[in-house]
């Protein structure tokens, strides 16, 4: 409620209070001062009157005392007159104003001055021409020095049959007036009941006002003030980013429709924000399967590169090695004719000689790896040279405890490419299976067809029971001279021949592998379109 | 006795040849670029050359396309590094009488100059 009036400038219920308020205020002090007015007025008026019928009375009392000219009783009526309570003074003086009669003994020698509010009533300007005042005004009121509001009422004693009759014949005919009455009459009775009168009055405007304000604040708290300010903090929660909220106000006017609106406008954003999250979320999903393919085409890509340039490195280096080789062969040949056959020298020329051939070799698989060249084309039914890999390998030591099962043994893929170097690569993957099995297990080979933008390719799959394949080892895998077997085992070459070799056909070689579990080799080659 | 030119850049190649034949009793002269080669052809008469497929100066292929056209009755055998089956077949059918693999033993380089030269003595 505080915060109603805290900044009125921001709120609604703070301004209409204000306004209305305002508004009561000056609308009783109108009232106020109107009912004031006209009771003062009225009171005046009871009191004039009054006033008037006292002079009649008095004019009336001193009458018959006046018209036998008897002064003795005419003064006792006069003093009579002003015994009640009210009634200050009551004098009768002439035109010329000198007071014959006085109720009060003190006042009897004063002599009515000219300009006086008593010749006023009559006179415009008393003082200084007899002139008549067209609106003759018997009474006038002043505060005496007391501070008492008082009631100057003057009279006219008009000439009349039996004042110029009487027999004291103190008056001529002709004279029009004789004299005049006046009376002040204190009024301060009435001022009590005046003031108290408005002292209530304003105590019942004040109390009006004030419990009419509270009913009010209390009401515009309660419909505009506090709904308002549910649905401005409403708003700000929503702005915040707070979807849950929902304003309660349950009433049925502007503001209850403004917030059921306002609430459903948050549940439609709060659907919308939902939508959207999901949305972002696939769209999330998406942008990192294709970053992840782009990552894994560019590793491939980058790998292919590296094997290129490694390729070509290994091509120079072979071709720029087979010359001193040579040399070094020819010249032991010619060397081993001038020793003794049989002799120690022999001997060790022998070991020149295989060592010389065995780097010829090396250089061999190294230029195979470079070029990757199929040297007879043709088209290979890849199952047969699988078949004939294994019956191959099966007589041999290494393969004594090795179990092939080659799960495609009936259908038929045909490959273009060269059986030979075919073989070799399976021969490799098969050497390596062995390996990695330490010589006892099972290899699995399963064929597949798959069709990849309108090309058809079988994979193969070498599937052993190894060790697997460190994480570490993994991007190395087809790198020459890369090995993980025991020096003069392996020269590293097998797996980057291999994967040459698929590469110059359009295929590719990819691994999976689980350490401990075993490894299986995908080799991809695409199919001839006539197929069998 | 046979004539034979040698002609390689590597000089190693011309004299493991020189060292190899000249025993068996053939008479060699060498050459570093297929330009001097052809000089010498000009003047005098060859039996045999053994020509490296890939020179600084000139391709080895080039130097055979001359030989064959300007003195087909010699027989050429390419020596090279690149042996493939592609590089080998183009160079039989360019009139190559046979191809040398580096690295070559003694042995294998007689045999294939016995086959050229001698194929009665061979057999």
């Amino acid at each position: 409620m505080k915060n109603i009036f805290r900044n009125p400038n921001k709120s609604v219920a703070a301004k209409l209070i204000i306004a209305i308020g305002l508004l009561m205020i000056v609308v009783s002090f109108v009232f106020w001062y109107a009912i004031l007015h006209k009771q003062n007025k009225d009171i005046m008026f009871i009191a004039v009157d009054y006033g008037e019928t006292f002079i009649d009375f008095a004019k009336k009392s001193t009458f018959s005392s006046m018209s036998s000219n008897d002064r003795e009783e005419t003064r006792k009526v006069i003093e009579n007159l002003s015994i009640p309570e009210g009634v200050h003074s009551l004098r009768i003086f002439d035109h010329s104003g000198t007071v014959r009669y006085s109720s009060s003994k003190e006042r009897a020698a004063e002599s009515v001055a000219r300009g006086s509010q008593a010749c006023k009533s009559c006179h415009t300007d008393p003082a200084n021409s007899s002139e008549l005042s067209p609106t003759p005004k018997k009474w006038s009121v002043y505060k005496d020095e007391e501070g008492n509001t008082t009631l100057k009422i003057v009279d006219r004693i008009p000439n009349e049959l039996a004042c110029f009759t009487a027999s004291c014949h103190a008056h001529p005919k002709d004279q029009e007036i004789l004299g005049f009455i006046e009376a002040d009459l204190s009024l301060s009775l009435l001022d009590k009941t005046l003031f108290k009168q408005s002292l209530a009055l304003t105590a019942y405007v004040a109390m009006f006002v004030l419990v009419v304000s509270i009913c009010l604040i209390v009401i515009l708290y309660k419909v505009v003030s506090k709904p308002v300010n549910s649905l401005v903090t409403g708003m700000g929660k929503v702005a915040g980013g707070d979807l849950e909220h929902t304003v309660e106000v349950t009433s049925s006017d502007e503001i209850g429709v403004l917030a059921k609106s306002f609430n459903a406008m948050i549940r439609d954003l709060k659907n919308a924000r939902e939508e959207r999250e999901l949305w972002t979320h696939t769209l999330e999903d998406e942008v990192a399967k294709k970053t992840e393919e782009i990552q894994n085409t560019h590793a491939s890509l980058v790998q292919t590169e590296k094997l290129a340039s490694l390729g070509r490195m290994a091509a120079g280096v072979a071709h720029e090695i087979n010359n001193p080789l040579t040399g070094v062969i020819t010249f032991a040949h010619l060397l081993q004719k001038k020793v003794p056959k049989d002799g120690p020298e022999s001997e060790d020329i022998n070991v020149i000689i295989e060592q010389a051939e065995r780097c010829s070799k090396i250089i061999k698989n190294l230029l195979t790896f470079a070029r990757a060249t199929p040297s007879e084309k043709g088209n290979v039914s890849i199952t047969e040279v699988l078949n004939r890999t294994i019956f191959m390998l099966q007589n041999q030591a290494k393969f004594r405890h090795v179990k092939f099962d080659l799960t495609c043994k009936d259908e038929q893929y045909i490959v273009s490419g060269d059986a030979s170097q075919f073989q070799q690569i399976f021969l490799n993957l098969f050497i390596n299976a062995a390996d990695a099995m330490d010589g006892r297990g099972k290899i699995t080979i399963y064929a597949r067809e798959i069709s990849e933008t309108d090309n058809s390719y079988v994979e193969l799959e070498f599937a052993d029971e190894g060790n697997g394949i460190k994480e570490e080892d993994m991007s190395k895998l087809f790198e020459p001279f890369y090995t993980t077997k025991p020096i003069g085992k392996g020269t590293g070459l097998g797996l980057s021949v291999s994967h040459g070799i698929v590469k110059h056909l359009g295929g590719h070689i990819t691994v999976k592998s689980t350490v401990g579990k075993g490894t299986s080799f995908f080799v991809r080659l695409p199919m001839e379109k006539t197929n069998l | 006795m046979s004539k034979i030119l040698v002609i390689d850049d590597e000089p190693i190649i011309r004299t493991s040849c020189e060292r190899c034949l000249k025993p068996e009793g053939y008479e060699i002269k060498t050459t570093a670029t297929g330009a001097e080669g052809l000089e010498f052809l000009k003047n005098e008469p060859f039996d045999l050359v053994l020509l490296d497929l890939m020179m600084p100066d000139m391709d080895g292929m080039e130097v055979l396309q001359m030989i064959k056209k300007t003195y087909p009755s010699i027989k050429v055998i390419m020596i090279t590094g690149y042996s493939t089956v592609d590089t080998a077949v183009d160079t039989l059918r360019m009139g190559a009488f046979n191809y040398l693999q580096k690295p070559f033993n003694p042995d294998t380089l007689l045999n294939a100059v016995k086959d050229a030269v001698d194929p009665v003595e061979s057999n």
